[in-house]
C-alpha cells in the first residue's frame, strides 16, 4: 500500500539510515524531519526542517503529511540528544534539553499525527538500552524510560488501529559513539557477547520489521538491539 | 538541601517515621506534556540534592501507570522514574546510597506503601530495583 512514513532526526546517524532504508523498502514516501538545514538525504525523501520542541513544529510536520495526500502508515520517533553528567553535576538546562527533545517532542508529534493514521499503521520509538540504567545519564535514561512508558500506553490507546513499539539500541557505530575515547569504547565492546558495536543498518532493519506487516501481531514491546549486552 | 518527602496529603506520616533521604510519591498528573515535565523535573531536583548529600532515594509509582493503563503521560512519568532510579543506583554504589522504585497496586493501602518505601530507603542494600506491592504486575510486561 502506498503511503507516508515520518522519520525524525533523519539528517544523520541512525535516523538517516532508517529513513533511507524505509525509502528503498516499499512504495513509501518518507518525510525526513530534522533541525539541521543540511539534510543531504536522497531525493526519495521529503525533507522538513523544523524544531519539534517548538509550538508549531509538530503542526508543520502534520501539514506536510496532509499535503502529500497519502495515508500515514508510520512514524519513527528517532530524534535524540545527550548531555551527559553525573547526577550531582547535572544542570537544570541539560536536564530540560534532553527531556524536551527525546521525550516531549516524540509525545507531541505522535499526538499530532495519530489522528491521521489508518488501519495497519505503526509507530516505532527509538529508545536506548540506557533505559535500563547507564552511569552519567540520569536525564537521557529518564527520557528513554519515558519513551518506553509512552510506547506501552499508546499501544493500548491506539489499538487496534495502530501498533506502537520501541527499539532500544545498544552501542552503535555512529558519530556519537566515535566521540567516546577509544580505550573506553574498547572496554564497552569487550562486554558485548557479539564482540562488536552494532551498525545503524541493523537498527534500521529492526525498525523495518516493526513498521512492516511482518510484525502485525506485535505491539507495546521493547526490542533491545544490543548484541547481548544486557546479559553480561 | 534535600526537599521534604513528597507524599500525598491523605497519607499520614508520624513524627517517628524516619524518612532520611529523598522520597518522591508520583502525583496523578494531567494529560499534557508540561504535566510530565514538571513532575520529572521535581523528581530530578530532589534526586540531585539527595545525591549531593549522599543519601538514598525512593520513587513511588502505581503499577497501572507503569503498565501504561492510565494513559501516556502517567506512563511516561512512571517509567521515566524507573529508568532514572536505575541510573542513580549505579552512581550511588561507590558512595553507599541507594535508589529504588516502589510500584503499588490500588488495593494496597497508603500506609503499607509508605512502610515499604521507608524500609527500602533505610536498608542500604537493595538498589536499582522495582519493588512491586500487590499482584497486578504478574504476567504483564516487565519494564
Amino acid at each position: 500500500m502506498k503511503g507516508t512514513i515520518v522519520v525524525t532526526g533523519a539528517a544523520r546517524g541512525i535516523g538517516r539510515v532508517i529513513a533511507e532504508k524505509l525509502a528503498e523498502s516499499g512504495p513509501f514516501t518518507v518525510v525526513g524531519v530534522d533541525l539541521s538545514p543540511e539534510l543531504g538525504l536522497s531525493e526519495a525523501i521529503v525533507p522538513v526542517q523544523v524544531d519539534l520542541t517548538s509550538e508549531s513544529g509538530p503542526q508543520q510536520v502534520r501539514e506536510t503529511v496532509e499535503g502529500l495526500g497519502l495515508p500515514l502508515l508510520g512514524l519513527v520517533n528517532n530524534a535524540g540528544i545527550t548531555r551527559d553528567a553525573r547526577l550531582v553535576n547535572l544542570t537544570d538546562t541539560d536536564f530540560s534539553a534532553v527531556l524536551e527533545v527525546n521525550l516531549g517532542a516524540a509525545f507531541k508529534l505522535t499526538t499530532e499525527l495519530a489522528p491521521l493514521m489508518k488501519e495497519g499503521a505503526a509507530v516505532v520509538n527509538i529508545a536506548s538500552r540506557a533505559y535500563l540504567g547507564n552511569f552519567g545519564q540520569f536525564n537521557y535514561s529518564m527520557s528513554k524510560g519515558g519513551l518506553v512508558g509512552m510506547t506501552r500506553a499508546l499501544a493500548i490507546s491506539l489499538a487496534p488501529t495502530v501498533r506502537v513499539n520501541a527499539v532500544a539500541p545498544g552501542l552503535i557505530a555512529t558519530e556519537m559513539s566515535k566521540a567516546i575515547p577509544e580505550n573506553i569504547r574498547e572496554k564497552m565492546v569487550s562486554a558485548i557477547p557479539l564482540e562488536r558495536m552494532g551498525t545503524p543498518e541493523e537498527i534500521a532493519n529492526t525498525v523495518w520489521f516493526l513498521i512492516s506487516p511482518l510484525s502485525s501481531y506485535v505491539t507495546g514491546e521493547v526490542l533491545v538491539v544490543g548484541g547481548g549486552r544486557s546479559l553480561t | 538541601m534535600i526537599p521534604p518527602p513528597r507524599i500525598p496529603a491523605a497519607v499520614e506520616v508520624t513524627p517517628s517515621d524516619d524518612l532520611a533521604g529523598f522520597l518522591f510519591w508520583m502525583d496523578e498528573i494531567g494529560p499534557g506534556w508540561q504535566d510530565v515535565k514538571s513532575e520529572l523535573t521535581e523528581a530530578f531536583t530532589g534526586a540531585r540534592e539527595s545525591a549531593k548529600s549522599e543519601t538514598s532515594m525512593v520513587f513511588i509509582v502505581k503499577n497501572d501507570d507503569l503498565l501504561g493503563r492510565n494513559g501516556p503521560t502517567r506512563a511516561m512519568a512512571a517509567a521515566g522514574l524507573v529508568s532514572a532510579a536505575r541510573t542513580a543506583a549505579l552512581e550511588g554504589v561507590s558512595k553507599g546510597w541507594t535508589a529504588n522504585v516502589v510500584a503499588y497496586d490500588v488495593i494496597v493501602s497508603p500506609a503499607e506503601v509508605l512502610g515499604r518505601a521507608k524500609f527500602v530507603l533505610q536498608n542500604g542494600i537493595t538498589t536499582g530495583e522495582i519493588i512491586h506491592l500487590g499482584p497486578g504486575h504478574i504476567g504483564k510486561a516487565l519494564i
